[in-house]
């Protein structure tokens, strides 16, 4: 799971896709995604994993790293 | 006016929360006098409050028990929604069709002008949607009526917010612990921070800028820039001078309430500022209005344009069934539409440019958004052309700018760390100060009301 996303943002959001990020990046706060792009983030969640987060769990201190990610996932 | 029933049902209430040693007891005696301050201040918008609180919470139940039909929770929806077109916006609807306000006015006992606005309804209706949303989405449970129904009036932010959320709101009340000594000082700092924004800042800014706004063809160029930006700052404060005392009043009762404002103005980009200023609304435009209709269709066009207009446009509405909020409402959403379109450029652009692009935007983020905010303001108090006219008619006058730029930001940086310094006063001197501010209000807030209760 950590790897399929750590792809699709690289590939999707980033400025350069050859910059280093891991599962710890602060991806929102870091400036590195903008809100507008937690849409596709839930889409994406959606069809990859079959897992709908709701919009209030997808904030900047909820959703700011792939291990973060990964956790409300998973409680879903 | 509204201060007094406010500040009076506060004193009140603090001293009956205090006294009772019963837990569940504290909390009903908190949801009466909830209702009470509202009777006060309107009787039929607290039978209102009843009403739709008893209507949520049984779709609430419904909705809960049966997930798998997402039709309940669409006619849950859709009721409170009509309630509030049939309060707030009918007016609105009339004055574009002459015909249709005919046809009411001529409906045997029914007049628009006998229709009545209930007060805070822009507000507990927001919070209803969201609390059958998040029952839909499995967030949370339908939990207790009563705590449901002081969620629903809780005095200390029914009239103008923040809009919390039950999924924040009700855990505390299941703990209902008795509020704590900190609870008294952070809660009595906030209310003095809040006043003295209110007070001091908002109200005597828009007393001393009164004139220049109703006639800005009297004064000069000049002047009439300075009161448009003033405006943006007893916008600011009077809300967030509002928001501090309700934070602050909630805390005395030892119920943790969102904030609701972050430095706005210091904001780096249009999305930016939309995650600072009125966070609790912001925050639900994101959640149950750009989220879902994002998914409606993957086109470009859709999500980078109409999206944003759409939900900004209907934040507009919000505020006030008249064109001016819509105007300030698809201003911001073409705005937050134009930062989109330039963050998709963005990362076309050719790696070896993007470093000084990102740089120099980087500088003019700032300006750019609080020069795009402040003209917004222009349609929202309806300033009109007059001013506009006045303001861009002498090109002089936008030398100006930049030192009104910085003494602004300066007040609002400084007042923003000054919660911090009060906490490092002593007791003694923390006191005085709240005394003497105490003393303003007797003679200011029984003429003085907020600008976003009329929301």
């Amino acid at each position: 799971m950590e790897d399929k996303l750590l792809d699709f943002i690289r590939e999707e959001f980033l400025d350069d896709p050859d910059q280093e990020i891991d599962i710890d990046t602060k991806l929102i706060s870091g400036g590195l995604i903008d809100s507008f792009s937690l849409v596709s983030l839930q889409s994406y969640i959606e069809e990859e994993f079959g897992k709908k987060i709701p919009a209030p769990r997808i904030t900047a201190e909820s959703f700011d790293s792939i291990r973060q990610m990964v956790d409300i996932i998973k409680q879903f | 006016m509204i201060a007094l029933e406010y500040f009076g049902i506060l004193i009140a209430g603090l001293a009956l929360y205090w006294a009772i040693p019963h837990n569940r007891l504290r909390l009903s005696v908190l949801s009466a006098l909830s209702l009470l301050f509202i009777w006060l201040l309107d009787p039929m918008s607290a039978l209102v409050v009843i009403g739709l609180s008893g209507y949520t919470f049984i779709f609430g139940g419904i909705i809960h028990r049966h997930r798998d039909k997402p039709g309940w929770h669409t006619a849950a929806v859709l009721g409170i929604l009509l309630l509030l077109v049939f309060f707030k916006y009918l007016g609105m609807l009339s004055g574009i069709s002459d015909a249709f306000y005919l046809f009411l006015e001529n409906l045997p006992n029914f007049s628009l002008h006998r229709l009545f606005l209930p007060l805070g309804i822009s507000y507990i209706t927001f919070k209803h949607i969201s609390y059958l949303t998040d029952i839909k989405w499995g967030m949370i449970s339908p939990g207790r009526f009563d705590d449901f129904l002081l969620y629903s009036s809780f005095f200390t932010i029914y009239l103008a917010g923040p809009i919390e959320r039950y999924e924040r709101f009700a855990p505390q009340l299941e703990t209902a612990a008795k509020p704590i000594r900190q609870d008294w000082h952070e809660g009595s700092r906030r209310i003095a921070i809040g006043l003295f924004k209110k007070l001091v800042i908002a109200d005597w800014l828009a007393y001393f800028l009164a004139p220049i706004w109703k006639s800005p063809e009297a004064y000069s160029a000049w002047q009439a820039l300075a009161a448009l930006f003033a405006y943006a700052f007893v916008i600011y404060y009077d809300f967030a001078g509002y928001s501090d005392i309700a934070i602050g009043a909630s805390r005395l009762f030892g119920i943790r309430i969102m904030e609701n404002f972050d430095r706005p103005y210091l904001a780096g980009n249009i999305s930016q500022f939309w995650r600072r200023w009125h966070i609790s609304l912001s925050d639900w435009i994101r959640d149950y209005l750009f989220f879902p209709l994002s998914r409606l269709s993957k086109r470009k066009v859709w999500n980078i344009f109409w999206v944003p207009v759409i939900a900004m446009a209907l934040c507009g509405l919000w505020h006030g069934a008249d064109s001016r909020y819509l105007v300030w409402g698809i201003w911001h959403g073409l705005g937050l539409s134009a930062l989109q379109i330039y963050l998709q450029l963005k990362r076309k652009a050719a790696a070896g440019s993007k470093k000084r692009l990102n740089s120099l935007l980087k500088w003019i983020g700032m300006p750019t958004t609080l020069f795009f905010v402040f003209f917004g303001w222009l349609s929202f108090r309806a300033f009109g052309l007059a001013l506009a006219l006045r303001i861009f008619g002498d090109p002089q006058a936008l030398t100006l700018i930049p030192v009104i730029f910085i003494l602004l930001i300066f007040l609002q940086d400084t007042l923003q760390k000054s919660s911090v310094l009060l906490a490092k006063l002593s007791w003694r001197l923390e006191y005085t100060i709240y005394t003497l501010i105490l003393t303003m209000i007797l003679y200011s807030a029984v003429h003085s009301d907020f600008i976003y209760a009329g929301f």
